[in-house]
């Protein structure tokens, strides 16, 4: 899972957000999970575990193995196969998860890929657990196609030039101007500020277009992401940075993208419910580029 | 064939989410529906009907999709539309004798008589129903109508193709229902195309659809002619036509773009903020909050406050709008010329905006596309207008190409409607679709009561699929609305569904929803069967 990965920055959903799923199910009582294709470089996977199922798993395989398990989502390339049995993947990648995220943001290995997502146990000893298996999905190239028509020839030198013409530099530019113009529409209705956290603010979701430097002696690629969890007791506040987190039964996730030359300082800080009494972790990480 | 040299589709997409309270006398959000009709639809058919008289011949594709049509035939909508026109009519009458002999003057003036004629319009040639006067135009071979997804759903986030079978299904029967003949062409919502999809297009008898440059340029094989002419989907020979890129910018672009020029009108500067408040109370909302109310007095001038700006002249931003048509048709002349060197046919240019860009945003949008029509039927031979179905009767050779998933936001993928301050809905969006299949493939023939109940909770379902909640979530403006709307529709979706399953529906809570959430009389649940879905993928 270090290969190719693109500087894209997520904050997880569980920041809090007042307005989701305040009065809507949180969940709708069966554990599964859909995975849906965001762009050529994600995948987002989203899903509902059941107690009755960790339930079942535990009295099967035994607490104490669990416990020294880790909690994991597999990602499958199953890019044509036709019926995948749990084993004939192309291949797959291990990302650990905790099951209390619901949610997650997946870097797609490859894109032009098929894939679908298992979320389980690995045991200490190897062994995979399932405990739900998505639904197949893909995501798109991102490129221009390797494919050439016999029937429709192209002379390499027009069709470069046409694709300039066609505005292959333009590609997923000039689209914000219209959703910032299109958003001003709506604006006049507007009555409240919608808020946004600001500590948060500068993590904008953006996606540099994926370019590969094949041509040089030597090259290197390398991007880092961190998943920042941990649990706390009951009715503590927990903030990282300064921004609360919502613990889903007692624990917290959120993962964020450190890009080049920063230095992330991040300090966890939890206040009991009343307030008297605070414990602090402090998570330093610093991303240095050489020549 | 002419004596042109290329070909130039103007697309406009025309849509507003489903939007109708009557639980409220009188709801904000409904100004949305009323600001557009006052200041692009009608406006629109207003240029139309100019055109025709004077005999000048043009053509247009434009999307009218499906909840912008139900609006549109909303009899208690018309009526609120009705009032607010009225009270625009006669605002404009008294400011008529506030403004003699000051510097706004004419563009008092303005408002009255654009007013007067849309009144006019929509009372006397229409009757009430605009629809019948985009459906004149249609028959008449000048403009082509395209449905959409039926609540503008965004298909590739849908993962049961049941879901994506029932929104183009539902959208080619109410268009049916409308302009008397099934769609030849769909505007994808948010030109979001993921491969296979055609399929259920393709079922509906429908030809084309429209996707973002790239759908075509990063398609497999690679596209002969790059994104100048239409290419067909493989297996279903549904053709795919791409956004031009250098005509899109020349509009939209903030910097560079038309609708920036200092003789335009101001959009930020209206008389709800600026006139005395006990004379413009009456034609604010009954909250007596101020808010903008559609007329503007001031020109964008320059880059200076708003309290600077300098009063508009209609004449002389008429006069920008005729030179900005003329340099946009120079410019398609040019390019035109230039690719038919470089490919060896007829290069096809599609040009794709909002509607609401024009009149609403651009004010001076409308004179635009007005000069536009004209000045390619009289002054020049090189550029033809043409819609897609013409294009493809004159080239129905088009070389076989499978587009690549893509849409037109932001970054070119479904990053807008799918990133940490919207994907909670895809939870509730998914398993909706999910229970929605259940009772459909359970009660294949329901009458009565559990006829309706099934009928309402598809309502519900396609209410909520509307890309216009995730979008709004992510502009951040309307997002408290959006996200009610959401939750909204979860819960009377969910509520529903109970009630179905635990066999004790409320009569008077399906009859509820039915007032309050009453598009698409005519739905049948039928469409989200697993049967109605292995139908379409066992022909193609």
């Amino acid at each position: 899972m270090t290969q190719n990965l693109s500087s894209s920055a997520l904050v997880h959903p569980q920041v809090k957000d007042a307005n989701a799923e305040a009065d809507i199910p949180s969940g709708y009582g069966k554990t599964e999970s859909f995975l849906l294709p965001k762009d050529p470089a994600w995948l987002f996977l989203f899903w509902e575990i059941t107690s009755s199922t960790l339930e079942c798993v535990r009295s099967q395989y035994g607490q104490e193995t669990l416990e020294k398990a880790r909690t994991i989502i597999r990602l499958h390339d199953v890019t044509d196969v036709a019926l995948f049995d749990g084993t004939n993947s192309v291949r797959f990648y291990d990302m650990p998860v905790i099951f209390e995220a619901r949610s997650w943001y997946i870097n797609a290995p490859e894109s032009g890929r098929t894939y679908l997502a298992d979320l389980g146990y690995l045991t200490e000893d190897g062994r995979f657990i399932l405990i739900t298996r998505s639904n197949i999905t893909s995501v798109p190239s991102g490129r221009i196609s390797n494919v050439v028509d016999d029937k429709w020839m192209i002379v390499e030198g027009d069709f470069q030039k046409l694709l300039q013409l066609s505005g292959a530099d333009y590609i997923g530019l000039g689209s914000s101007e219209r959703m910032q113009v299109l958003g001003e529409r709506w604006k006049l209705t507007e009555l409240t500020n919608s808020g946004a956290p600001s500590s948060w603010s500068s993590f904008k979701l953006h996606l540099d277009s994926v370019k590969t430097e094949e041509d040089e002696d030597i090259w290197l690629k390398a991007d880092c992401e961190i998943i920042i969890y941990g649990s706390a007791s009951k009715n503590a506040v927990v903030t990282i940075n300064g921004q609360e987190i919502e613990l889903k039964e007692g624990k917290f996730s959120i993962r964020q993208h450190l890009p080049t030359g920063s230095v992330v300082d991040l300090p966890i800080k939890a206040r009991n419910a009343k307030g008297d009494k605070t414990r602090q972790v402090t998570i330093k990480a610093l991303r240095e580029q050489g020549k | 064939m002419g004596e042109e040299k290329g070909y130039l589709a103007l697309v406009l997409h025309a849509h507003l989410p489903f939007i109708k309270h009557p639980e409220y006398p009188d709801f904000l959000e409904e100004d949305w529906f009323y600001e557009a009709m006052v200041e692009t639809y009608i406006p629109l058919l207003n240029v139309f009907e100019n055109l025709t008289e004077e005999g000048t011949d043009f053509r247009l594709t434009m999307t009218l999709t499906p909840p912008l049509c139900n609006m549109m035939e909303d009899p208690l909508l018309i009526e609120r539309f009705r009032h607010y026109l009225n009270q625009r009519v006669e605002l404009s009458q008294k400011e008529l004798n506030r403004t003699q002999g000051t510097e706004f003057e004419g563009v008092a003036r303005m408002y009255f008589n654009k007013f007067r004629r849309y009144q006019d319009l929509f009372e006397h040639r229409y009757h009430g129903h605009v629809l019948q006067g985009f459906k004149k135009f249609q028959d008449m071979g000048k403009l082509e109508i395209i449905t959409c997804c039926a609540t503008h759903g965004y298909l590739p986030l849908m993962v049961h193709k049941e879901s994506v079978n029932a929104q183009i299904k539902i959208a080619a029967n109410d268009y049916r229902s409308r302009f008397g003949r099934s769609p030849r062409g769909i505007w994808l919502a948010e030109c979001a195309y993921n491969p296979g999809d055609d399929k259920f297009l393709r079922d509906e008898g429908i030809r084309f659809f429209f996707t973002e440059s790239h759908g075509i340029l990063h398609g497999t094989p690679r596209p002969k002619y790059g994104i100048y002419a239409p290419v067909y989907c493989p297996q279903t020979g549904v053709a795919a036509f791409a956004r031009d890129m250098e005509s899109a910018q020349q509009v939209w672009s903030a910097e560079a773009g038309y609708p920036g020029d200092a003789r335009y009108r101001e959009f930020y500067r209206d008389l709800g903020y600026d006139l005395d408040y006990d004379y413009i109370k009456p034609y604010l909302h009954s909250d007596g909050v101020r808010r903008n109310i559609g007329m503007k007095y001031h020109k964008i001038t320059g880059k200076v406050a708003l309290n600077q700006k300098q009063a508009y002249d209609p004449y002389a931003a008429r006069e920008v709008a005729a030179q900005h048509a003329g340099n946009f048709m120079f410019n398609r002349q040019k390019q035109i010329e230039y690719l038919s060197t470089v490919i060896d046919r007829k290069p096809l240019v599609v040009s794709m905006y909002d509607a609401e860009l024009y009149g609403h945003w651009w004010y001076e949008g409308i004179d635009f596309l007005e000069y536009l029509f004209k000045k390619i039927y009289y002054d020049q031979k090189d550029i033809k207008l043409i819609t897609p179905s013409e294009y493809l009767e004159m080239y129905p050779e088009n070389q076989a190409v499978q587009p690549s998933m893509s849409s037109w936001g932001d970054k070119g993928y479904h990053d807008v409607w799918l990133n940490s301050g919207n994907d909670w809905i895809y939870r509730h969006l998914i398993k909706s679709a999910e229970r929605m299949m259940e009772l459909a493939n359970k009660f294949p023939h329901a009458d009565g009561l559990l006829r309706r109940a099934l009928n309402q909770l598809a309502r519900e379902l396609v209410l909520m699929q509307s890309s216009d909640w995730a979008f709004l979530m992510t502009t951040g403006t309307a997002k408290e609305y959006s996200t009610k709307r959401t939750k909204d529709h979860v819960k009377r979706f969910n509520e529903l569904y109970e009630q179905i399953q635990g066999n004790r529906i409320n009569e008077g809570y399906v009859y509820d929803l039915e007032q309050k959430d009453s598009i698409f009389q005519q739905i049948d649940y039928n469409v989200y069967s697993s049967a109605a879905k292995e139908a379409v993928l066992k022909k193609y």
